[in-house]
């Protein structure tokens, strides 16, 4: 992985051990005390330092004053030190200078301006072979225009302290400490909170909170009819309910990139079956407040401190599967235990040293080193587990990240930049047990910031660090950073009690307030960075499933176990966070609803605004279903009246009654709605019937077919049917009846008056009989055409024709004069429209072939699936 | 009856009423401000595929990728060889570089090669109508990859990275640009009759929104219930739909007019009526049969000429990127039977891809819209050798060849009737002006208006871009 963002106009160093360092400036040194080599310093002089100074000094000279990247080519010291990341040549090895890949451009491309021609770059390659003498005397000039990352600059990597409470004037709005914290900032920006939000909208703002699910009508009536007195006592009962462990559980699968399968592996088995364990577990552990320290530590090592605990090691064990490439697993194990507990991108560092935060590659190989130690027992008793291997692997740094590029060798060990003083390598077994306690500790700096930071997201809306996963040098600095280690050092004095840090923040005023806009605040801080009112949030997939689910009266609220499809008939009822999880083809329903992607570690979803969201909740049959189900409902508890119905619709979708003017415009709706069979005016052009060609005439009499069996349309249940006998119509053909008064008839009504081109073919298998007579008829004008086919296949096309609106065309076919013995046959037949301006339609008789459409939907069915589509209901306040 | 065949015929929207709807009520935050993962926290509602103009003026504003997955040959199709004949059958002179399977002895192209056009780039005889009209075509044939294998050389022709999760070209494209019809998916991706390898990693957002992912579309159907999902309904007719929209905007408007009329309110007001005008145009669109006869005979007959001729007629609606891809699997992969498997599956595409090139030319889309020919590496110039296994041991297929191969592109501002680069004398490698993917994909943006340094996300703690850390433009591809 790279991170530069100057592309190639970067140098990307390669991170060395010190011991290789010193090595190599060991080397060049003793070859400098003695006297040069003539050869060497012709070599230098002839080849070397012409292109140095016309090639390179443009951009790498101290006394030029240009050093790029850190780096300086003008003396032989500025080449030993090398630019930002580390040295640039290693002595006697050109396959590890970075300087001799880069003018290859193997890695990144020097110099931009144009390659150096083979001979220059060999005679580079011979120099650095032999030594890389350098016999300029120069000073190095100034140290890097971007000095290195510091590990204790940053505010993210000094551990957090807890300050004195701030000073605030307006005391009676505080509630909790953390409403100073709050107001003390919007006092210095003179912005005024804003007042309390409803009851009724603070009730459903923290069921959705803690729960997932909305209130119901009843509760949220008392709720409001107290005005919201109980408000602490309904926190401690949600906070209590099994659904608090379901819906922060669900956030904490985000974290672990959770899925129920193992992404592209071949043909290898893609599920993870046993994933829901990892699941169950989380949900389990929310529930029962473990501390959070605990929490983690189980995840990384329970097979260390409690084999009970081994299913929480899918924290570990359920990412993707990369094809089953080593390196790519532990990167990514790497990455959702960088990122999604400490908020460093270390996974930057498998190529290079980080560019922007103190992390180097020895850190990145110090925790590969842990992973490559350890394994996944094969026995199904441990499903998620991983152990320690009996003999750990000594990490060796692969420089640019590749593994056939073998660099140093380094100690398995923790992040440097978390350590006090040098790391210390770990003892025991792979080391893992040893990281897992250095993560979930009092003494490092990000863990519980970062977790605080998340809690803070999904209830506020937006986090006090806006990069949830990345507390680097390059996030922007903390909207309030003393809250941020205030909550955090709190939080582990409270034995890491993630529902303390939750019963916190929403007991606070802060929290309570209403989310109207208002100018004075938008105008001083727009985008609210100071919580000067609350956030208006649109549900995420989870709560808008389950949303409808509850108020179509249909959730069910069982726990636990296998994940369930969640996209396809019979729609499962539980609750979304046990669905199943598709890693590698998500289905469009997660994706269109900003569903965290479990391709990777997710910092946080995105909530976009996209008619594909719109199109399912108006037409897929989940949606419809729903209505439905919020009909027949309200119709149960409502009655027959309309007022009361409508009131009770509302109830179950919106929690609340209707208001006068809701009720009349619902009242309007259902009372004046066309019936739908007559709305739906536009006709579908095929119609399926039996009956008569009338030579004479040459009409046919057309009656339709009453049975639709699934896949065809007959007389009836059973075939032959007591009155219509045969005579049946399916896809790619049918049956004629039993004599010529019971032909099938298979009927195109001419949408708009046009030009016709009819083609098709017949095909009668049977030898059996005498054939079938197939006749093309227009209503208006008689016969177009007649074949016949008898253990044969006829091309059946027709001069093109001119028609008009309404008029039919019927695709006739009768047993013929013989009876109607072996008489099944196909009749494929394509009819293509053309208009004089050059549209044109085409449509086929097989593909077009379809039963009696389902029902329409009735009008409060219409009108309870317009509530469960409307912003009040998509939207929490 | 209602619900099947088409009801909509008669609520069909002119294209000026579908394109100004696109614009109305949707912010115009800056794109970083709105997307980076700083704000997707912070709920922006904003719609992220709203139409933004490039870094700079450029003439393509669409692109079809006309991916012929598995692998095309460059020596039997863009990049004849005739030294291959000299040791037909005979060991080359160079040593076989390694590929993914032994390779033998020299394999010369089954097929004959005709200059075509004023400029006389050879072209092979399989793709006789997509050489009528190589005056519009950059041939690059100095391609090269870095493995040859299948799934990291798809990944690495469609995300610039041959294993890491990375959003896809077309991805990077719709996260520049946005998209010209909301009525529309921003990006297609179709493949007859399944997924491709890889599958939808092919098409994926990565670290971007999931708005930006291609939109899968399994071309082999005809229905448009079967090609988009949830486009129809067939419980509730669209007259009876505009009732319910009607009195859904109604309650809206109370709810937003209690709240400020929020802009985040407002825009999923709007976004029901894209959605409502989504159905109609939509079917339209994906309906080739729609089209003229004497169109319909110019892109001729099966699947691939249907798909072809949608990508058209998507692209003339304002859909940003098209990806086509030939099938399921990988058909391209002729490791055995090679002149008849080459043969067959240039004959299903050849057609209709130079009726593409004419028809975009004659419509005056062709100048706006780049087209990309090519797969994921090329093959071996020496035959493959038997490996139980691998093949089926007839001795007349070639491996995959990352080290060189051919992609051509035409139109959006490519420069026509020109080769760029060459593989050796006999189609091993590239040896002069070498393109590696990244210099492709940064060419292909350079094309759309992005300098591919510039084109960038914030995403764990830095600025990601197609190219990574390489990626230089060729400019002698662009006119």
């Amino acid at each position: 992985m790279h991170c530069s963002k100057q592309g190639k106009l970067a140098w990307v160093g390669v991170l060395l051990s010190a011991s290789v360092w010193f090595g190599a400036a060991a080397r060049v040194k003793s070859e400098q005390a003695t006297p040069p080599n003539p050869d060497q310093l012709e070599f230098f002089e002839k080849h070397i330092r012409p292109v140095l100074a016309e090639r390179c000094y443009p951009c790498h000279s101290a006394k030029a004053g240009k050093t790029k990247a850190g780096l300086s080519l003008d003396s032989a010291a500025g080449v030993l030190r090398g630019g930002e990341s580390g040295p640039v040549i290693v002595p006697g090895k050109p396959g590890e200078s970075a300087l001799i890949s880069a003018i290859r451009y193997e890695s990144n491309e020097m110099p931009p301006d144009g390659r150096l021609s083979s001979e220059i770059v060999a005679d580079f390659v011979h120099w650095v072979e032999t030594g890389a003498f350098d016999p300029r005397t120069e000073a190095a000039g100034a140290a890097p225009s971007e000095p290195a990352p510091q590990k204790d600059g940053h505010w993210a990597f000094r551990n957090p302290v807890i300050g004195e409470l701030p000073a605030v004037q307006n005391a009676s709005w505080v509630s909790t400490d953390v409403d100073r914290f709050i107001l003390a900032r919007l006092e210095q920006a003179n912005v005024a909170p804003s007042p309390p939000a409803s009851p009724r909208a603070l009730l459903r703002r923290l069921y959705y909170d803690l729960t997932g699910l909305p209130p119901q009508a009843e509760e949220a009536d008392r709720f409001a009819a107290g005005q919201g007195a109980d408000y602490a006592a309904v926190v401690d009962s949600l906070l209590a309910s099994p659904r608090f462990g379901e819906r922060w559980g669900r956030h904490w699968m985000d974290v672990a990139r959770y899925a129920d399968t193992k992404g592209y592996v071949f043909q290898e088995d893609r599920n993870y079956p046993k994933a829901y364990l990892f699941r169950d577990w989380v949900i389990q552990a929310f529930n029962n407040d473990m501390p959070y320290d605990q929490f983690i530590t189980n995840q990384l090592a329970a097979d260390q401190v409690d084999p009970s605990q081994a299913a929480a090691m899918g924290f570990l064990t359920l990412g993707r599967r990369f094809i089953n490439n080593k390196n790519d697993i532990i990167d990514d194990r790497i990455d959702v235990v960088t990122r999604g507990l400490m908020g460093v991108t270390v996974t930057c560092a498998r190529c290079h040293d980080h560019k922007y935060d103190p992390v180097t590659m020895a850190d990145y190989y110090g925790m590969y080193g842990v992973f490559d130690s350890s394994r996944e027992p094969a026995e199904a008793s441990a499903p998620l587990m991983m152990v320690d291997e009996s003999q750990p692997r000594e990490p060796v740094i692969f420089l640019r990240g590749n593994p056939s590029n073998r660099g140093p060798q380094v100690p398995r060990k923790f992040l440097a930049c978390l350590c006090s003083g040098d790391p210390v390598p770990y003892r025991h077994g792979s080391g893992r047990r040893e990281m897992a306690s250095m993560i979930a500790s009092t003494d490092n700096p990000l863990t519980a910031r970062v977790w605080v930071n998340r809690v803070w997201l999904h209830l506020v809306g937006r986090g006090l660090v806006t990069t949830p996963s990345d507390f680097g040098s390059r996030s922007d600095p903390p909207s309030h950073p003393e809250l941020l280690d205030w909550l955090a050092c709190r939080f582990m004095q409270e034995h890491w009690s993630t529902k303390w840090l939750v019963r916190q923040i929403v007991m606070s005023q802060a929290y309570r307030q209403a989310c109207d806009d208002r100018a004075d605040g938008a105008a001083a801080d727009p985008e609210n960075r100071l919580v000067w009112r609350m956030n208006r949030r649109r549900m995420d997939l989870e709560s808008i499933r389950d949303g409808l689910l509850t108020a179509a009266g249909r959730l069910d609220l069982t726990m636990g176990g296998p994940s369930v499809p969640l996209t396809e008939p019979p729609f499962a009822t539980r609750r979304s966070v046990y669905g199943f999880i598709e890693r590698q083809n998500l289905p469009n329903f997660f994706r269109i609803f900003d569903f965290a992607g479990p391709d990777t570690h997710n910092p946080a979803r995105p909530y976009t605004t996209v008619p594909q969201q719109a199109l399912f909740l108006m037409n897929s049959p989940f949606a419809i279903e729903q209505a439905s189900n919020l009909a027949a409902r309200s119709a149960a508890a409502g009655g027959g009246n309309t007022t009361a119905r409508i009131k009770s619709l509302y109830r179950f979708a919106l929690a609340r009654d209707a208001s006068d003017e809701e009720t009349a415009l619902c009242a309007h709706f259902v009372e004046t709605s066309e019936p739908a069979a007559a709305a739906a005016a536009i006709a579908d052009p095929w119609q399926y019937g039996w009956g008569r060609f009338v030579a004479e005439q040459g009409i046919t009499q057309f009656n339709p077919l009453p049975h639709f069996t699934g896949s065809a349309w007959q007389g009836g249940k059973d075939l032959p049917d007591p009155q219509l006998g045969w005579v049946m119509l399916n896809a790619p053909g049918g049956h004629p009846g039993n004599d010529l008064d019971h032909a099938a008839i298979r009927r195109f009504v001419v949408p708009q008056s046009g030009r016709l081109v009819i083609r098709g073919s017949l095909h009668h298998p049977a030898e059996q009989g005498d054939g079938v007579v197939a006749r093309v008829v227009r209503q208006n004008g008689g016969i177009v055409k007649e074949f016949t086919a008898h253990h044969s296949t006829t091309p059946t096309d027709c001069e093109p024709l001119t028609v008009g609106a309404g008029e039919s065309i019927d695709l006739l076919v009768d047993c013929g004069a013989g009876g109607n013995n072996s008489d099944g046959f196909s009749w494929t037949v394509t009819i293509r429209w053309e208009s004089e301006k050059g549209d044109a339609r085409e449509w086929s008789s097989e593909g077009g072939f379809h039963g009696p459409p389902p029902p329409p939907l009735d009008r409060w069915t219409c009108l309870a699936h317009v509530l469960l589509m409307s912003n009040e209901f998509h939207f929490v306040d | 009856m209602t619900g099947h065949g088409n009801p909509f015929e008669q609520l069909a929207l002119t294209r000026r009423e579908l394109l100004r709807a696109c614009g109305m009520g949707l912010g115009s935050l800056a794109l970083g401000q709105m997307l980076s993962e700083s704000s997707v926290a912070a709920s922006s509602g904003a719609n992220p595929l709203a139409p933004r103009p490039p870094q700079f003026p450029v003439k393509a504003k669409h692109v079809i990728h006309l991916f012929m997955n598995g692998g095309p040959s460059h020596v039997d199709t863009f990049d004849p060889k005739p030294s291959l004949e000299k040791y037909a059958g005979k060991p080359l002179p160079t040593d076989n570089l390694k590929t993914e399977r032994p390779t033998g002895a020299a394999l010369p192209s089954p097929f004959k090669f005709k200059k075509c056009g004023q400029s006389g780039i050879e072209v092979s005889e399989i793709f006789s109508h997509v050489g009528e009209s190589i005056d519009d075509i950059a041939v690059i044939r100095s391609m090269y990859a870095d493995v040859p294998n299948h799934e990291p050389s798809l990944l690495l022709m469609n995300c610039g990275a041959a294993r890491q999760i990375r959003p896809s070209v077309g991805s990077w494209v719709t996260y520049g640009l946005g998209t010209e019809n909301q009525n529309l998916p921003a990006f297609v991706a179709m493949c007859p009759g399944g997924y491709p390898i890889q599958e939808s990693q092919n098409w994926q957002a990565g670290f971007l929104p999931g708005v930006f992912q291609g939109t899968y579309i399994d071309s082999q159907h005809t229905r448009i219930e079967q090609l988009i999902e949830h486009i129809r309904n067939d419980r509730i007719s669209l007259p009876r739909q505009r009732e319910q929209l009607d009195l859904l905007q109604q309650l809206n408007q109370r709810h937003a007019e209690a709240r400020q009329q929020d802009k985040e309110l407002e825009a999923r007001i709007q976004s029901f009526e894209l959605a409502f005008r989504m159905q109609t145009e939509a079917a339209e669109a994906f309906d080739a049969t729609r089209e003229p006869q004497h169109i319909l005979d110019m892109y001729g007959p099966g699947v691939q000429a249907r798909q072809i001729l949608i990508a058209r007629r998507l692209v003339e609606r304002g859909v940003r990127f098209v990806q086509l891809w030939h099938g399921a699997g990988q058909p391209w992969d002729s490791h055995d039977d090679l002149a008849i498997q080459h043969r067959n599956l240039a004959g299903q595409c050849d057609q209709a891809i130079g009726a593409l090139l004419k028809d975009l030319k004659q419509r005056g889309l062709l100048d706006e819209t780049l087209v990309i020919w090519g797969g994921e590496f090329g093959r071996t110039p020496a035959v493959e050798l038997p490996k139980q296994g691998s093949n089926a041991g007839k001795i007349n297929g070639r491996d995959h060849n990352h080290y060189g191969f051919t992609v051509w592109m035409a139109g959006g501002g490519v420069k026509g009737g020109i080769t760029h680069g060459a593989t050796d004398e006999f189609g091993f490698q590239a040896v002069e002006n070498r393109v590696h993917v990244h210099d492709l994909h940064a060419t292909i943006l350079q094309l759309l208006g992005f300098d591919h340094l510039k084109l960038t996300y914030r995403y764990a703690g830095r600025d990601f871009r197609l190219t990574d850390v390489a990626g230089n433009v060729v400019r002698e591809l662009i006119a």
